[in-house]
């Protein structure tokens, strides 16, 4: 939509018109040292922690440190243009990002600035980046599902709505992907996503939106970009300002499910800021509240219950609980996840998926150590479906992990031995799953129940997922009202397990895969 | 790097204190200002930043200069400042001095930029109306900048009361 020329003039006109400009009372300070993006400022006795300070030439900067007789600040974009004895001025505002629906299906940097080129982000809301967790009193327990989409985690560790489940790995173990596709099946749920890049290439940040508007799925989501190139402020406040966006939705009763990828990155940010701020360096050369920066950002994400909810929409909205699920990514160098900022999110987070290196070099991918993972909200965050089925599963793997040394003497082995080894070899083929490809409850609950019920024990190996792709896309033909009606609640009732029974049994005749 | 004034504010708390036990803060004023203005010499300054010259004659040459200028506690602070090394915080010392001198006589200093000269009764009403607004009694420093185009601007320490017309043209300029 164009403007035309006199339309710009009249709202210009209207606006000077309308302009108010009371005696402006501000504090102001001097710029007395410029170096690697830090600005020492002498005066500014009036700024607060976390304020916005103006810069000449239109530059804004955050205060970090509070000294008797000056303060450090971080800038936030540009400073090159700042030279000593610049005057810098209070804004009296905390740092603030723009929140609310209209950012949906936007790419914005850490400032809620859009860079997608579709124009200027239409919404009046603003929200500090820093706010305080939820009470103990306003919270819920976690008990509906996230259906991430993939048969590894969503059988065998379950992430449920307001839950923080750590994706932690190596490099190239497909964390990122299993985050995008989670948001790809996110679609229709009424879940809003939110991605934040924190630290990333910007081709790779690029390829995630091209693959995201491919399947559909850019219209729930929100991207926060706080790419390598840009100041470490940037990526240092990127996660918090992605934070506030879903917290918008959390406090109306909506849910979301935010991905930080990855808050190592933010860590080493966090480090860089806090050394050339002159902070004591503690272990790994970290400043000694890196624990804090990742509590108090997961700490945000939670269920909120319904009386919470009706107070902060002042009564709008009833009997409806909100919540915001984190997942965020930690990499792992070398698969030490005993070093200092993974053990630090570990302990903060509820439950982590672990990928590995050797599991996605040998051909199961997602990379899952399923018995590594965990998740400690667990079977109350899955439909009666999948729980009923996972167990199944979980078991299955748990045995063939302790029997896993002996799969090379397979002919020596007594007869249970040898089938608990080839059933958990056929499980682990099923628990692969190509990218992209997120599963519905009805076809996960399938897959599953071809599992436990034995029907895969026959197949060769590598012909279980063949098996499994033409047995959903018969499901998908001949059995769509039962896929529909297990989508629905994602209930499983003896009549439903009887359906499935029979559709496979049906399936298997046909002998076409 | 810690700032001049921090490093000075234990020295000028001292020596208002001090003053105000003996009743001479006046006095003191006066012999701060004109160290400070000492320190200033580059002669001075080379002085002291000779590490040759010994710390005694340092403080020797120093109240040689100063004589009936200074008071004889400042004299012992000079020596002091000498023992620690800090003689380049004198005119730190000074500036911080007068601060704490003005808040203690319940006014302060406030720097009038306006953007033409203004009468005697005009200066009279702005400064009547800072006196309201900063609570305290104003001592005006007055000068003039045309760049403001139009109106004043009060600068009180770290406060400034911009009621020019360059800055509404700024805020305008920010609000489009």
């Amino acid at each position: 939509m164009q403007l035309n020329p006199s339309e710009i003039s009249d709202l210009i006109k209207k606006k000077i018109e309308n302009f108010d400009a009371p005696l402006e009372a501000r504090t102001e300070g001097t710029v007395v040292s410029v170096t690697d993006g830090i600005v020492r400022v002498h005066g500014l006795s009036e700024a607060m922690q976390g304020e916005m300070l103006e810069f000449p030439g239109g530059s804004y900067g955050m205060a970090l440190n509070l000294e008797r007789d000056s303060v450090g600040v971080v800038m936030l974009g540009a400073y090159q243009h700042i030279s000593e004895g610049d005057t810098v001025k209070c804004t009296g505002r905390i740092l603030e990002v723009p929140v609310g629906e209209a950012l949906l299906g936007r790419v914005v940097d850490a400032l809620g600035n859009p860079i997608d080129g579709k124009g200027p982000i239409d919404t009046a809301l603003r929200s500090p980046i820093e706010k305080i967790a939820p009470g103990v009193i306003a919270r819920q327990s976690v008990d509906q599902p996230v259906q991430i989409g993939l048969k590894a985690i969503d059988s065998m560790i379950p992430v449920g709505r307001g839950q923080r489940e750590l994706i932690i790995g190596d490099r190239q173990t497909g964390k990122t992907a299993i985050a995008i596709d989670a948001i790809i099946n996110q679609k229709g749920t009424g879940i809003k996503c939110i991605y934040v890049a924190i630290g990333q290439k910007r081709s790779s940040i690029a390829n995630v939106v091209r693959k995201l508007e491919e399947h559909g799925a850019m219209e729930h989501t929100i991207i926060v970009v706080a790419s390598a190139s840009e100041s470490a402020a940037l990526q240092f406040i990127a996660p918090y300002t992605g934070c506030s966006m879903g917290e918008y939705f959390r406090d109306k009763g909506e849910d979301a499910l935010i991905i930080y990828d990855d808050l190592t990155k933010q860590a080493w940010a966090y480090r860089q800021i806090s050394l050339l701020l002159r902070r004591p360096p503690g272990r790994e050369a970290y400043p000694g509240d890196v624990f804090y920066i990742h509590s108090r950002l997961l700490e945000r994400a939670s269920r909120i219950n319904a009386a919470e909810v009706e107070k902060l929409t002042g009564g709008k909205v009833k009997g409806k609980t909100g919540s915001l699920t984190a997942l965020p990514i930690i990499e792992t160098q070398g698969g030490d996840v005993s070093a200092f900022v993974p053990t630090n999110v570990i302990s903060i987070t509820d439950g982590q998926i672990f990928l590995e290196t050797g599991l996605f070099n040998s051909g199961i991918r997602p990379a899952v150590n399923a018995g590594l993972s965990v998740s400690r909200v667990g079977g109350a965050a899955q439909t009666k479906a999948v729980k009923k089925l996972g167990g199944g599963i979980r078991l299955d793997l748990a045995q063939f992990r302790e029997l896993a040394a002996f799969a090379q003497f397979a002919s020596d082995l007594d007869e249970s031995t040898r089938k608990q080894i080839e059933r958990g070899q056929r499980v682990t083929e099923l628990m692969k799953q190509n990218q992209y490809a997120p599963m519905s409850v009805a076809e996960m609950s399938v897959s599953l129940y071809a599992a436990n019920a034995g029907f895969l024990d026959t197949l060769e190996v590598k012909k279980v997922r063949d098996f499994e792709a033409a047995l959903l896309s018969f499901m998908k033909a001949e059995e769509a009202a039962l896929m529909a009606k297990i989508n629905e609640k994602g209930d499983y009732n003896d009549e439903i397990q009887k359906g499935i029974h029979g559709a496979i049994e049906r399936f298997v005749k046909t002998s076409s895969w | 790097m810690t700032e001049l004034a921090t490093l000075a504010r234990p020295y000028a708390e001292a020596a208002f204190k001090s003053a105000k036990q003996a009743a001479n803060t006046g006095e003191w004023s006066d012999s701060l200002k004109f160290l400070a203005a000492a320190m200033q010499a580059p002669e001075l300054i080379a002085i002291v930043d000779n590490p040759r010259v010994s710390r005694v004659r340092t403080s020797e040459l120093l109240l040689d200069i100063s004589q009936d200028h200074v008071i004889d506690a400042a004299k012992n602070l000079v020596k002091l400042l000498v023992e620690n090394d800090k003689l380049k915080l004198l005119s730190a010392i000074s500036t911080m001095y007068e601060q704490l001198k003005a808040d203690d006589e319940g006014y302060v200093n406030v720097d009038l930029v306006s953007a033409y000269t203004l009468t005697k009764s005009e200066q009279g009403k702005y400064v009547t109306m800072l006196e309201k607004l900063l609570n305290k009694k104003v001592n005006a420093n007055v000068t003039v900048d045309k760049s403001l185009i139009g109106g004043i601007v009060a600068k009180a320490g770290d406060k400034v009361i911009d009621g020019s017309i360059s800055g509404q043209l700024h805020q305008l300029a920010k609000r489009l």
